[in-house]
Order: structure tokens, then C-alpha cells, then sequence
């Protein structure tokens, strides 16, 4: 018979047997995710769980390419020159990057303050790329980004409207496609997945004060796309082996064969898409890192998810429910 | 047999239409990849307008567009966004200040008597003639100084207002205020009825740059609110051809990285998905020509995603397919039911994607509209590219022939077993991967 075949021979990693194992480690995982999360909620006034940047608070990023690499000292220097001009506390943060030929933009110096745009702080700009030029002599203005503070908070609402109706559109999509279980299970999937997502960018705001901007919005809504398509593809396997391998096999025998048998699929499938956004996160535009960065990290966790906690938790939710049509 | 092969010339049809377009259409690119800057203007209210309405946003429009285009810096776009916004793209240019400052003046000219103030001291108050009865403006330079100055011509109604009003001011002052400031007071002499005025700098006289500005703002119109710039992105030239070179470089190394890979573990189904995917690459492109799609920096990204995407439906048609080769199907069917059974996971995970992308169009700001548009396309376009073309390719290219070489496949030949029994499968059953 080539049915046992399908079931007993193919595990190569015995998920189900190991299913509380792997959800203590995804538990252990998500400690300090959420710690830094609550740490940001607690002690930004704002009680955001990540350090917001302008396109949500508003305020003005002036960057600048400069042709040596910016040195810790530097960047002190820098802060008193803008100081001296009137700008408060000025947020300065540079990346380097390694370029191809000497022509390319390998050192950006970004300098963020608050609102430029108005007509009191009209000249403001210019005397920053003035105090600049003073340690910096070939300092060169590549890039400003501005943004009134009541655009700011508008943004931010219509940015969480839109994560919360991807959210809600998958649940439906899905409870459709599938069962009312599955949408919720891929729900769940998806706010760990958000989680880890949110989390390293809070751990990553703390240590580094990377900011958000609505290109990590972006990046979260695509990674929740990305990953409900590893969850799907899970659970179409599931499905179809639910259909016809039903009577001969518990639910948690299924899953388990379910997801080995995609496993080969979505371990490549992650990689194919990882090598892309390494190439772009490594040599691609020094403006898009972080949000190349946040599609890495949700390729990663939603591959790992839709591997090790879709199908465990589906299985426990399906033994609970076969418990009680027993009864 | 036939049937494949015309589809196999449609598809080449329609590859090499595409490296037409792709020859023959510019591309666009946005304003993060050549340089320059988009605003974003808010009309303010005030006690006099207390509501924006529609008539007033064209009427503001119609003025911004003007003054953009005054400043002859190719080609700008002025929208519409929202109720009381207005989204301005400015290709190449460099000094945003000075294009701020231009575009942000609401340019209100007008022509003030003078009067006494509550408190006994001179003051200005309105007349009624304003810049809306200006006919047009001209830099012109005082016979006798040379000084330059701003020549104004009004239109039939406001040469009437200002004749009545230079009668009415005979030996007294007339002030001229532009943008609320007072620019000059020439006495009165006589009454003006030929419907020509000049405005002289004052003390020093104008700057040619600063008579030229304000012609051009008293033609382009005068804004009827204020408006004020809530947005700004500028980016300069260097980082935009920066972005460009590095996008395309990594693009390169990102599919080259990607076809190594499938072809190291897929062999020849890995080669055929590479055909697929320069395939796919060509429309794609060809597409953004078309529609157009102006590609920004997280547009390339979108695209490059789905580049990843599209492999994922390749990917998850292959493994299908050696898992069918595994079970001892022959070839033929084992393609096909490759397919078949893939579909419903290609088919529910790209519409979940799209979904996402549709939200992101909507609520998203025009830089995330960008990566959401180029994600759409590159997920409907990959399902014709891996359903359609590497099916086709995979047909044309194992017929029903048996599989000899399960090497070919990334496939070890004793993993292949008792394809005696699936011969005997009844071929519905077999569709569905029920065995008896």
C-alpha cells in the first residue's frame, strides 16, 4: 500500500511529538520581544512599543553623504555645531555601507529634528548643512524628509487601520477557504509573527534608536502576506490529506505528514526569497535597509511559524475537539 | 500535442512584444531614483474661508500648477489628495528652498487707501481692487532710473476700479501691498485711466529676480487660501543614480543567487523555472512600461519580492511533482497532477498577498502605494508565468515520455517505487492522491 508510505515514511522532523517542546522554545523566543515592547510602551511618552519616526511624530531627516566614515567622536562635534545654530537636541545616526566603485554613497550622516517645513524655521536647514560642512567639508544634502506634526499622527491612524483590516480580511479569507479554526490558528500565527517582527525592531530602537517609519508598516504588512502564505500552504496540505486520509489516521498523524511533506517547499522557498532580500539588503539603496531588514526578520519567523506552531497548535485544537465528539 | 505548441509560440510572441516595448518605452522613474522633490500642501483655513470647498481647491490647483510650471523645470505634477491637500512632484531639481518658497506665497496683491485708525494714526485699508483684476504683469525698468520694476495691465473692469480710485485719491497716497507686505506708496496725481500701473521697490528699487518672481506669481494667479507645506522629500541626484546602480546590482546578484540555487536542486526542472523566470522578468518590466508604473526604490523591492514569490509557486509545483514521481506515477501525470494539486496553495497564498497589497494601495502613502502596485502585478503575473509557462515548458519538453534519469529531477532512483501500482489507479482517484 503506498498510503503508509505517505504518512510513516516521510518525517524528518517529528513535529508533533516534540509540538510542547517547540512552542516552550517559540515562548522563550518571544520573552524578550515583548519585554522590549513593554520596556518602549512604559517609558516613551508617546507609549508606543517602537521608537516612532517622523512620517508619525513629524519632523524633518536631513541626510547628508559625506566621503570618510563618520567616527563616535565626530558625531559629538557634529551635535554642538547644530546646537550652536538653535536646533534642539538633534537626533544624528549614520550608516555605512560597502560601495561597488568610488562613486557610490557609502557614508550617510542622518540628522533628525523636529518640524522644518514652517515658515519660523525657514533657513534652519541650510544652517545645518553649513554647521556640517564645518567638520565636513564636502558634505552634500541627498536626501530631506519632512513631515508636519498633524500629518504625522494621521499617518499612524491609517496605518494601524490597515494592519488591522489585513488582519481581519485574512481571518475571514481563510475561515472561507478553510475551517473557522484555521483563521483563527493563522490569526494567532500572524500576531506571533508581528510580534517577533515589532520585537526585534524595539530591541534594535533601544540599543540603536532606529526609528520606524510607514516603509516598516509596509514591510509588517507584507511579511503578515508573506507569512499567511507559508501558514496556507500548510494548511492546504492539511486539508487535502484531511479528505482523504481521514478515516484511516488521527488528525495529529495527518498534520504531522502534512507539514513534512511541505517542509522541502517552504525551507526552499524561504531561502529563494531570503537571497533576494540579502542581495538587496546588502548591496540595494543605503535608504531601504531597515525595511529590507524587517522583511528578512518576517521571512524568517513566518517560515519557522508556519513550520512549528500552525500545524502544533492545529493539532492540539483538533485532538480537543475529537475529545469532545467522543464524549 | 499541437495545442501545446501554439500556446509555447504565444508565449514567445509574447515575450518578444515585450522586449519590444522594452526597447522602445522610456521607463519611469520616481522622483527617489532621478532626483527631486514632492511636497505636500495643505490649504489652510481662515476667518475669511472658513470652509475649503472643491471650487476653491481647483481654483488653488489651477494657481500651484501654474507657478510650477513658471518655473520651467520640466515635468511636474500637481494632484489632487484628499479633500484639502495637494501632492506636488518636482523632477531634478535641486534647491528646494527657493521652489518652497515660490510655491508657498499666496501672491495677494492688493491696492490700499489710506485711513485713520481708531487710535488717531494712518493706516491702510482695503479698496476692493485687488490681483483677480489683473489682466497680466510684465518686469519692466523706470524710464528715467532704470530701476526694474513691475508693470501691471488690468482688465476691463479693474482699469475702471483703478480709475475710480486714483480720481477718488487724487493728491493723497495709494498704497500697493503685495503678500500683505507694503511694497510702495506713490502719491496721486492724477486720475489713471488707461488701466496701467506700475509697483517701483521702494528705496533701492528691485532686484531683477525679485520683480521677475513677483510677475511670475501675479500671472500664475494668486492662491485663494494660504497654503501651507505639511511634506516635504527631496532627494538629490547623487543618492537617486546611487539607488539605481545598487538596485540593479543587487537585483542581479538576487536572481543569479536564486537560479543557481534551483538549478543546483531541481536540475532540469530548475533550468526550466529560470526560463520561466527571465520570462517573467521581461513582461514584468514590459508591464511597468506599459501601465505605466513609475518604479520608485520600494517599487524594485516589490518587484524583487515577487520575484521570490513567483519561485515559491515553481517550488511548490516541483516538490509536488517529485513527491508524485516518489509515489511511482508516470511522468506525464506526475506533471500534471503536480499542478493540479499545487494550484489551490499558489491560488489561496497569492490572494491572500494581493489582499495585503490592495490595503497597502489604499491606505498607504504614495511611496508604499509604489511597492504595493509593483507587488500586485509581479503575484498575478507570476501565477501565468508558473502555471502557464513552465507547465508548457515541462510538456514540450518531456512529452509523455518516461522518466530515465530521475537524476534529471533532483530525484535518487530508489526513491522512486511501485509505479507498477499507480498504473492501475483509476485516474480520477489518482488526481486526488487516493491510492487503493
Amino acid at each position: 500500500m503506498a498510503n503508509t508510505n505517505l504518512i510513516k515514511n516521510n518525517y524528518k522532523i517529528d513535529i508533533i511529538k516534540f509540538r510542547y517542546l517547540f512552542l516552550a522554545f517559540t515562548g522563550i523566543l518571544l520573552i524578550p520581544c515583548i519585554a522590549a515592547i513593554i520596556y518602549l510602551m512604559s517609558t516613551q511618552a508617546n507609549h508606543a512599543p517602537l521608537k516612532l519616526g517622523i512620517d508619525f511624530t513629524g519632523g524633518t531627516i536631513l541626510q547628508y553623504s559625506v566621503d570618510k566614515k563618520v567616527a563616535t567622536e565626530d558625531i559629538g562635534k557634529i551635535r554642538t555645531n547644530i546646537e550652536a545654530v538653535g536646533v534642539k537636541n538633534p537626533v544624528i545616526q549614520t550608516t555605512t555601507q560597502a560601495g561597488i566603485d568610488n562613486s557610490d554613497v557609502k557614508n550617510l550622516v542622518s540628522i533628525r529634528t523636529t518640524f522644518l517645513g514652517d515658515k519660523e524655521s525657514k533657513d534652519k536647514a541650510n544652517q545645518i548643512t553649513q554647521a556640517l560642512k564645518k567638520d565636513f567639508s564636502n558634505a552634500e544634502l541627498v536626501q530631506v524628509n519632512s513631515v508636519g506634526p498633524t500629518l504625522g499622527s494621521e499617518l499612524l491612524k491609517n496605518t494601524l487601520m490597515a494592519l488591522g483590516l489585513a488582519f481581519i480580511l485574512m481571518v475571514i479569507y481563510i475561515s472561507f477557504r478553510f475551517q473557522v479554526e484555521y483563521g483563527w490558528i493563522a490569526l494567532l500565527t500572524l500576531f506571533q509573527n508581528a510580534i517577533f517582527v515589532v520585537g526585534f525592531f524595539a530591541i534594535k530602537g533601544i540599543f540603536f534608536d532606529t526609528a520606524v517609519d510607514s516603509l516598516f508598516i509596509t514591510a509588517m504588512l507584507t511579511v503578515i502576506g508573506y507569512s499567511i502564505n507559508d501558514t496556507i500552504v500548510v494548511f492546504d496540505r492539511i486539508r487535502e490529506n484531511m479528505r482523504f486520509l481521514a478515516k484511516k489516521h488521527s488528525s495529529s498523524e495527518i498534520i504531522n505528514a502534512s507539514i513534512n511533506q511541505t517542509l522541502a517547499r517552504s525551507i526552499n522557498t524561504s531561502s529563494t526569497t531570503l537571497f533576494t532580500l540579502f542581495a538587496l539588503y546588502l548591496f540595494g539603496g543605503s535608504t531601504i535597509k531597515d525595511f529590507v531588514l524587517a522583511i528578512i526578520v518576517g521571512v524568517i519567523v513566518g517560515t519557522y511559524s508556519s513550520i512549528f506552531t500552525a500545524g502544533t497548535i492545529l493539532s492540539i485544537v483538533k485532538e480537543k475537539m475529537a475529545k469532545k465528539d467522543a464524549q | 500535442m499541437k495545442n501545446k505548441l501554439i500556446l509555447f509560440w504565444i508565449i514567445i510572441a509574447i515575450t518578444v512584444s515585450s522586449i519590444f516595448v522594452l526597447y522602445k518605452k522610456p521607463a519611469s522613474l520616481g522622483l527617489d531614483l532621478v532626483g527631486g522633490s514632492r511636497l505636500m500642501l495643505e490649504a489652510q483655513t481662515s476667518k475669511a474661508v472658513p470652509n475649503i470647498t472643491p471650487e476653491i481647491m481647483d481654483s488653488l490647483q489651477y494657481a500651484i500648477e501654474n507657478r510650477v510650471n513658471a518655473m520651467g523645470v520640466g515635468e511636474t505634477i500637481v494632484q489632487r489628495i484628499g479633500t484639502k491637500r495637494l501632492l506636488i512632484e518636482i523632477p531634478n531639481i535641486t534647491d528646494t528652498a527657493k521652489a518652497k518658497e515660490f510655491i508657498g506665497q499666496t501672491a495677494q496683491l492688493e491696492f490700499k487707501r489710506p485711513a485713520i485708525a481708531f487710535d488717531g494714526s494712518t493706516t491702510w485699508e482695503s479698496t476692493g481692487l485687488t490681483g483677480k483684476d489683473l489682466r497680466k504683469s510684465l518686469v519692466g525698468s523706470a524710464p528715467t532710473t532704470g530701476e526694474w520694476m513691475v508693470e501691471l495691465e488690468f482688465n476691463n473692469e479693474g482699469a475702471k476700479k483703478f480709475s475710480d480710485l486714483t480720481k477718488e485719491l487724487q493728491g493723497k497716497q495709494m498704497a500697493i501691498f503685495f503678500n500683505g507686505e507694503l511694497q510702495s506708496a506713490p502719491r496721486v496725481n492724477e486720475q489713471i485711466t488707461g488701466g496701467r500701473a506700475q509697483i517701483t521697490g521702494g528705496e533701492g528699487g528691485f532686484e531683477y529676480t525679485e520683480a521677475k518672481q513677483m510677475v511670475d506669481l501675479l500671472n500664475a494667479g494668486a492662491l485663494p487660501v494660504g497654503a501651507e507645506i505639511i511634506q516635504e522629500e527631496s532627494v538629490g541626484p547623487t543618492l537617486g543614480q546611487d539607488s539605481i546602480n545598487k538596485s540593479k546590482i543587487a537585483g542581479l546578484i538576487g536572481i543569479g543567487a536564486v537560479m543557481i540555487f534551483m538549478i543546483a536542486y531541481y536540475r532540469v526542472l530548475g533550468l526550466v523555472s529560470c526560463f520561466a523566470l527571465i520570462i517573467y522578468a521581461i513582461i514584468n518590466f514590459a508591464i511597468f512600461k506599459l501601465v505605466p508604473v513609475t518604479l520608485t526604490l520600494t517599487g524594485i523591492a516589490g518587484f524583487i519580492l515577487s520575484i521570490g514569490m513567483a519561485i515559491d509557486a515553481n517550488i511548490l509545483i516541483f516538490e509536488r511533482t517529485k513527491e508524485e514521481l516518489r509515489m511511482g506515477r508516470t511522468l506525464f501525470t506526475a506533471i500534471n497532477s503536480g499542478f493540479d494539486r499545487a494550484f489551490t496553495s499558489i491560488f489561496d497564498s497569492n490572494v491572500s498577498t494581493v489582499m495585503t497589497c490592495l490595503i497597502l494601495y489604499y491606505f498607504g502613502a504614495s511611496l508604499v502605494k509604489g511597492f504595493a502596485l509593483t507587488l500586485i502585478i509581479g503575484v498575478c503575473l507570476s501565477m501565468f508565468s508558473a502555471i502557464t509557462v513552465t507547465k508548457n515548458f515541462m510538456h514540450l519538453i518531456f512529452g509523455s515520455k518516461e522518466l530515465k534519469y530521475p537524476q534529471l529531477f533532483g530525484l535518487r532512483k530508489e526513491e522512486i517505487q511501485n509505479a507498477y501500482v499507480a498504473k492501475e489507479t483509476k485516474r480520477e482517484k489518482a488526481k486526488f492522491g487516493v491510492l487503493d
